[in-house]
C-alpha cells in the first residue's frame, strides 16, 4: 500500500473516530447521568450517619460503622442465610427442569411448537403480578393448590402460614417464572451442536444418555454455567415477587437481602444502613460478574 | 423384534407428551385460575373450601376497574413509559454499539466497556433508589412519567447496547467495508448497510426492553406518587391493611397480564431471539 | 410479511405513545392532593365525596389512593424532603418519626368549635395525633381490637361470653373446646398469618411499659414472656392452618360459623357478618368485651395537614367536611369504617338495628390505646414474633432479638409523649 494510501486511511479512521464517538455519546452521559452518580452517591451514603426520617441532612461521617454494623446484624445473616438458600435451590432445579423441557421440547412439529410457545409465557408476566397468583394458589384454605392435591388424597401443607414451607413457596414461584429461560437457552444451546456428532456417535452404539453427558454437556457447559451464574444474580436480586407473596414472613422465613435493603431503606429510611448492605451485596455481585466475564472471554478464545 | 422397537418407541413419544403436557398445566392452570377469579362474584371469592368455577361469569371487578379513572390512568402511563423508554432505548443502544463495535477499540479496553454494561445490568437496583429519587427531587420531575422513563433507560441502555454489541460484532464487514470505499460516510454505513442487516437484532431488543419497562416494579414505586403510577403498582396495591382483594386485584392482573402475552405470541421469533442471544453468544 | 407486520405494529405503537403521552402530560393541577390508602372503604369514601365537596366550595380536589407501603414510602419521602405533594396527609402512629412537618389544628378547631362530637377517647393523645402538646391529625376512623362471638354456640355449649381477663377467656374456650369435641367447629379464630397482626392480641395480654425511664424502647421483661407465652396457648384453640390464615381466610371462617369467637377488627367483619349473601351468622353473633389486663389497639386514622402546604385553608376545609358525624355514621353503614363520634353509638335507630355491635364496640374504644412504635420497631416485633409463633425461637430468645434491634432505633419524642399520655413510659 502506498504511504498515501495510508495517510488518507488514518485521516478517514480520525474522521470516522468522532463519527463513532458520537454515536456512542448519548448512551454513555445517560448511563452516566442515570447510573453512575447514583451509584457514587450510594457510596458516599454508605459512610455517613442518616436517617431521612429523623434528619433531613446527614449527621456525620461515620466511616465504615455501617459496614460493621450490617455484618454484624442478626437479621442481615439471616437474611443472607434465606438468599442463599432461596436461590441455591431455586436455581439449581430451574437449570434441571428447564434442560429436561429443552430435550422433551426439540422439534418443529406443530404440536412441539405451540407447546414451546406455551411454555415460554411466565417469563413475560410482571414477578408482582406472578407473586399475587401464586398467593391465590397458594392460600392454604381458599387455594387451588391444596384443592387439586386434595383429589389425590393430600393434605396440602400450609403454603404461606408455615416458615419452612413458604421458602418452598418462594422457590416454586421462582421456579415457575424462569424455567423457561433456562429451556430456551439450552435449546438454543442445543440446535448449535451440529447432528453429525450425534449420529456418528448413535452409530458407534452410544445410547441418548451417554451421548447427552459425552457430547452435549460438554459442548454447553460453558453456557450452562453462564446461564446459572446470570440466573444465580437475577434470582438474589428479585424482590417483587416475594414482596407480593410473602412480605418476608412469617415472621423472617422469607426475609432476604433485597428484602432487608429494601426495609432499611424504603421503610425505615435508614439511608446509610441500606446503602452499606447495597454495597456488601454489590460485591459479591462484582465478583460473580468478574466469574462470568472471565468464563466468557476463556470461552471465546478457546472457540 | 422390530414391533418390539417400535412398541418402545411409541411408549417414549407418549412419556414424553406426557411430560410436556404436565409442564403446560402446570404453567397454564394457575392463569387460568387468575382469569376465573377475575370473573367471579365477590361472595364466592373467598369461601372454605374454594369455589373454583364460578357459579355465574361476573364482569364486576372490570366494571369497577374501568369506571375509576385511575385505571385508565395507569394504562396510559404504563403505554406511555413503556412507549418511550422503547423507543429512545433502540435508537440510542444502537448507535451506541454500532459506534462501540466499529471505533476500533483494543479488546481490553472494550472489554472493560462490556463489562460495565454486564455490571449495571445485574447490580442490585435498590442501592440506587433512593439517590435516583433525590436526583429526581432536585430537577424536579418526581411523579412525572419521565422520572420513571429516565430511571428505565438506566437499565435498558446498558443492556440493549450489550444485546446490540453482539449483533453488530457477528455482523460480516465486507458490505460495509465496500460502502466505505465508495464514499458512504459512518452515519449511511449504519443507516444503509448495518442497520438493516441487523434489523432482528433491533427488533428483539426492543421486544426485551418493551416487557422490562412494563413489568417494571421499584423504580416506578419509588418516584411515583400520583399522576405517574403505573400498572405494575395498581396490581401490588390490591394488598391492603384489609387483606388482599382478590377479584380486583386479578381483574388489574389480567388488564396487565393479557395485551403482554398477547404481544409475546405475536413476536415470539424476536422475543425467543432477544432472551437467548446474550446468554449464548455472551 | 412478517417485517410488514413487525412495521405495522411499531407504527401502532408510536402512534399510542404520541397520543397516551400527549394526554399523560397535560393534567390540570387541583388546588388541593389528599392522600388515603387503598382499601376499598376510606378511599371509596372519599371519592363519593369529592364531586359534592367541589360543588360546595369550589376547591379542586385530587386524591390519591395508594397501597400501605407506598403511602407511608411517599410520605415520608415528601416531608423530610420538603416537598410540599400533598396537603391532606392520611396516617396514624406510625410516621410519627414526621409529625413534626404537620401543621398545628388547634387555631383551626377553637375557631370552627370542632371536636365536640368525638368519642372522648378516640379525641385524646393516642387515637388522636399530638405533637408538642398540640393537635396535628383529626381522626376519621376509629376500630378497637376486639373479640365477638357466634350467639347460637354459645347459647347450644350454655356459656356465657363474659370475661374480664384472658385467662377467663381462656377458661371459657376450654369449655367450648369440650363443648365442640367433633364438631368442625374451633373455638377461636385469629388471623394468624396476617404477620403484623397478632401483635394486637400480645397488647391485650401485656400490662406493662412500652418505653423506658430513659425514652428507649424496652418491654417489662417478665410480663412479656408470660404474655408471649399465654398467647402461644392460644393456637391450639385455633383451626388447622391457623398460621397461615390472612384476613380473608380468618373472616371466612367465622363468617361459615365455623368458629365461636374471633379476636380481630370488627370494622373489617361487621358489615359483612350482617349480609346474608356473604354470611352464615346474620342475627347470630354479637360483639363482647377485649380482655385485660393489656389494652384493646386502637385503629385510628387521622387527616393531617402538611406544613408545606400552599392552601391549609382549602385542606381544613376538607377535613372538617370528610370527618364529621354525619359521616361517621354514614360510612360506617356503606363502608363499615369504624366512626369515631359519639352520636353514632347513641343513634336510638342504629342502637335498634347494631345492637349486637354499637355497645360491645364503644366499651372497646372507650378503653382502646395507641401503639407507641414507630415502623421499624412495630416490625421489629412482629417479625420475631413470627418466628416464635413458628415454634422457631422461644419467648426469652424473641424478646431478646426484639429489644437488638430496638437498640439501634431512637424514639420520636412524639411517640415518647404519646407512651406518656397513654400510661405506657416507666415510671
Amino acid at each position: 500500500m502506498s504511504t498515501i494510501a495510508t495517510l488518507k486511511r488514518r485521516r478517514r479512521l480520525r474522521h470516522d473516530w468522532i463519527w463513532m464517538v458520537a454515536f456512542v455519546l448519548p448512551a454513555s452521559l445517560l448511563v452516566v447521568a442515570v447510573q453512575f452518580y447514583p451509584l457514587l452517591f450510594s457510596a458516599y451514603l454508605s459512610t455517613q450517619d442518616w436517617t431521612l426520617t429523623s434528619s433531613q441532612s446527614s449527621e456525620g461521617f461515620v466511616g465504615l460503622d455501617n459496614f460493621a454494623k450490617v455484618l454484624r446484624n442478626d437479621v442481615f445473616q439471616r437474611a443472607v442465610r434465606n438468599s442463599a438458600l432461596i436461590t441455591g435451590t431455586a436455581v439449581t432445579l430451574e437449570m434441571i427442569l428447564g434442560t429436561a423441557l429443552a430435550y422433551l421440547a426439540v422439534g418443529s412439529s406443530r404440536t412441539i411448537r405451540a407447546v414451546r410457545t406455551l411454555l415460554i409465557l411466565p417469563l413475560v408476566i410482571a414477578p408482582v403480578a406472578a407473586g399475587t397468583l401464586w398467593r391465590m394458589m397458594l392460600n392454604s384454605q381458599m387455594g387451588l393448590t391444596n384443592y387439586l392435591l386434595s383429589f389425590l388424597g393430600i393434605q396440602g401443607p400450609d403454603w404461606l402460614g408455615n416458615a419452612d414451607w413458604a421458602l418452598v413457596s418462594v422457590i416454586i414461584v421462582d421456579v415457575w417464572m424462569t424455567t423457561p429461560f433456562v429451556l430456551l437457552v439450552v435449546l438454543a444451546g442445543l440446535s448449535s451442536i451440529p447432528d453429525e456428532l450425534h449420529e456418528s456417535a448413535a452409530l458407534d452404539g452410544a445410547t441418548r444418555w451417554k451421548s447427552f453427558i459425552y457430547i452435549d454437556v460438554p459442548l454447553m457447559a460453558p453456557l450452562l454455567l453462564l446461564t446459572f451464574l446470570f440466573r444465580m444474580l437475577e434470582s438474589l436480586l428479585s424482590l417483587d415477587s416475594i414482596y407480593t407473596l410473602t412480605l418476608g414472613g412469617p415472621g423472617y422465613a422469607t426475609f432476604t437481602m433485597t428484602y432487608y435493603i429494601y426495609t432499611l431503606g424504603l421503610r425505615s429510611f435508614n439511608l446509610g444502613m441500606a446503602a452499606a448492605a447495597s454495597w456488601l451485596f454489590m460485591s459479591f455481585a462484582t465478583l460473580a460478574l468478574l466469574v462470568v466475564f472471565w468464563l466468557q472471554r476463556r470461552w471465546q478464545t478457546a472457540q | 423384534m422390530l414391533s418390539g422397537n417400535l412398541a418402545k418407541i411409541a411408549a417414549q413419544r407418549s412419556l414424553r407428551m406426557l411430560a410436556l403436557a404436565i409442564a403446560c398445566l402446570v404453567v397454564l392452570v394457575p392463569l387460568g385460575y387468575l382469569v376465573l377469579n377475575s370473573v367471579k362474584p365477590q361472595n364466592e371469592m373467598y369461601t372454605i373450601p374454594p369455589i373454583i368455577i364460578p357459579s355465574r361469569i361476573t364482569l364486576e371487578h372490570f366494571e369497577a376497574a374501568f369506571n375509576n379513572p385511575r385505571t385508565l390512568r395507569f394504562l396510559i402511563n404504563s403505554l406511555t413509559v413503556t412507549g418511550i423508554t422503547t423507543a429512545v432505548t433502540v435508537v440510542v443502544s444502537t448507535l451506541a454499539a454500532y459506534g462501540l463495535s466499529r471505533m476500533g477499540l483494543r479488546a481490553g479496553l472494550l472489554s472493560f466497556v462490556v463489562f460495565i454494561f454486564l455490571f449495571i445490568r445485574f447490580y442490585p437496583r435498590i442501592t440506587t433508589v433512593i439517590p435516583y429519587f433525590l436526583v429526581m427531587r432536585q430537577l424536579a420531575l418526581l411523579d412525572t412519567v419521565w422520572a420513571v422513563i429516565i430511571g428505565h433507560l438506566g437499565i435498558t441502555i446498558p443492556f440493549v447496547t450489550w444485546l446490540m454489541l453482539i449483533v453488530f460484532q457477528d455482523l460480516p464487514r465486507e458490505v460495509e467495508e465496500a460502502a466505505e470505499v465508495d464514499g458512504a460516510n459512518p452515519l449511511q454505513r449504519f443507516g444503509l448497510v448495518a442497520l438493516p442487516m441487523a434489523a432482528p437484532g433491533v427488533a428483539s431488543a426492543a421486544i426485551l426492553t418493551a416487557f422490562l419497562s412494563w413489568n417494571e416494579f421499584l423504580i416506578a414505586s419509588s418516584v411515583t406518587k400520583r399522576q405517574a403510577q403505573v400498572l405494575s403498582i395498581a396490581v401490588a396495591s390490591f394488598v391492603t391493611d384489609r387483606g388482599v382483594q382478590w377479584g380486583p386485584m386479578a381483574a388489574m392482573a389480567v388488564i396487565m397480564i393479557v395485551p403482554m402475552i398477547l404481544f409475546a405470541l405475536f413476536v415470539q421469533r424476536y422475543l425467543i431471539r432477544g432472551i437467548t442471544l446474550g446468554a449464548v453468544k455472551g | 410479511m412478517k417485517r410488514t407486520y413487525l412495521f405495522a405494529m411499531l407504527c401502532l405503537l408510536t402512534v399510542m405513545t404520541l397520543i397516551s403521552s400527549g394526554i399523560a402530560l397535560a393534567q390540570e393541577p387541583k388546588e388541593i392532593v389528599a392522600t388515603y390508602m387503598q382499601a376499598g372503604t376510606y378511599d371509596k369514601a372519599a371519592e363519593e365525596l369529592v364531586p359534592v365537596f367541589e360543588k360546595e366550595t369550589g376547591i379542586k380536589v385530587e386524591l390519591i389512593v395508594a397501597p400501605w407501603d407506598v403511602l407511608n414510602q411517599n410520605h415520608i419521602t415528601d416531608l423530610t424532603t420538603g416537598t410540599g405533594a400533598y396537603d391532606v396527609m392520611s396516617g396514624e402512629f406510625w410516621i410519627a418519626t414526621v409529625f413534626e412537618h404537620m401543621l398545628p389544628l388547634d387555631d383551626y378547631v377553637k375557631r370552627d368549635n370542632y371536636g365536640g362530637d368525638f368519642i372522648e377517647r378516640i379525641w385524646s393523645p393516642g387515637p388522636s395525633n399530638f405533637y408538642d402538646g398540640k393537635r396535628i391529625g383529626v381522626p376519621y376512623s376509629a376500630d378497637a381490637y376486639g373479640i365477638w362471638y357466634n350467639t347460637e354456640i354459645f347459647e347450644q355449649c350454655q356459656l356465657k361470653a363474659e370475661w374480664e381477663t384472658w385467662d377467663d377467656y381462656i377458661a371459657v374456650l376450654d369449655k367450648l373446646q369440650t363443648c365442640l369435641k367433633g364438631k368442625d367447629i374451633a373455638p377461636m379464630v385469629h388471623y394468624f398469618g396476617q404477620i403484623e397482626q397478632p401483635a394486637a392480641i400480645f397488647l391485650g395480654m401485656y400490662d406493662g411499659y412500652m418505653v423506658d425511664k430513659n425514652g428507649n424502647y424496652a418491654l417489662d421483661r417478665e410480663k412479656a414472656v408470660a404474655a408471649l407465652n399465654k398467647m402461644q396457648s392460644l393456637l391450639k384453640y385455633n383451626p388447622e392452618g391457623v398460621l397461615g390464615f390472612d384476613f380473608n381466610a380468618g373472616n371466612a371462617v367465622f363468617l361459615a360459623g365455623k368458629a365461636a369467637t374471633m379476636v380481630g377488627w370488627p370494622s373489617f367483619i361487621r358489615a359483612n357478618a350482617d349480609d346474608p349473601a356473604q354470611s352464615q351468622v346474620v342475627g347470630k353473633w354479637a360483639m363482647a368485651k377485649f380482655p385485660g389486663p393489656g389494652f384493646p389497639m386502637v385503629s385510628a386514622w387521622n387527616l393531617f395537614i402538611s406544613k408545606y402546604s400552599k392552601n391549609p385553608d382549602a385542606a381544613w376545609e376538607w377535613i372538617k367536611f370528610y370527618a364529621n358525624p354525619e359521616n361517621g355514621t354514614k360510612f360506617m353503614l356503606k363502608y363499615g369504617i369504624g366512626s369515631p363520634f359519639k352520636t353514632t353509638y347513641e343513634d336510638p335507630e342504629l342502637l335498634k338495628t347494631l345492637a349486637h355491635f354499637l355497645p360491645g364496640q364503644l366499651q372497646n374504644l372507650s378503653r382502646a390505646k395507641s401503639l407507641p412504635w414507630t415502623f421499624a420497631a412495630f416490625e421489629a416485633f412482629f417479625r420475631n414474633e413470627g418466628d416464635f409463633h413458628q415454634g422457631k425461637i422461644t419467648a426469652e430468645e424473641m424478646l431478646d432479638r426484639v429489644q437488638t434491634e430496638w437498640n439501634e432505633i431512637k424514639v420520636p419524642e412524639a411517640l415518647i409523649q404519646l407512651a406518656d399520655a397513654q400510661g405506657l413510659k416507666e415510671k
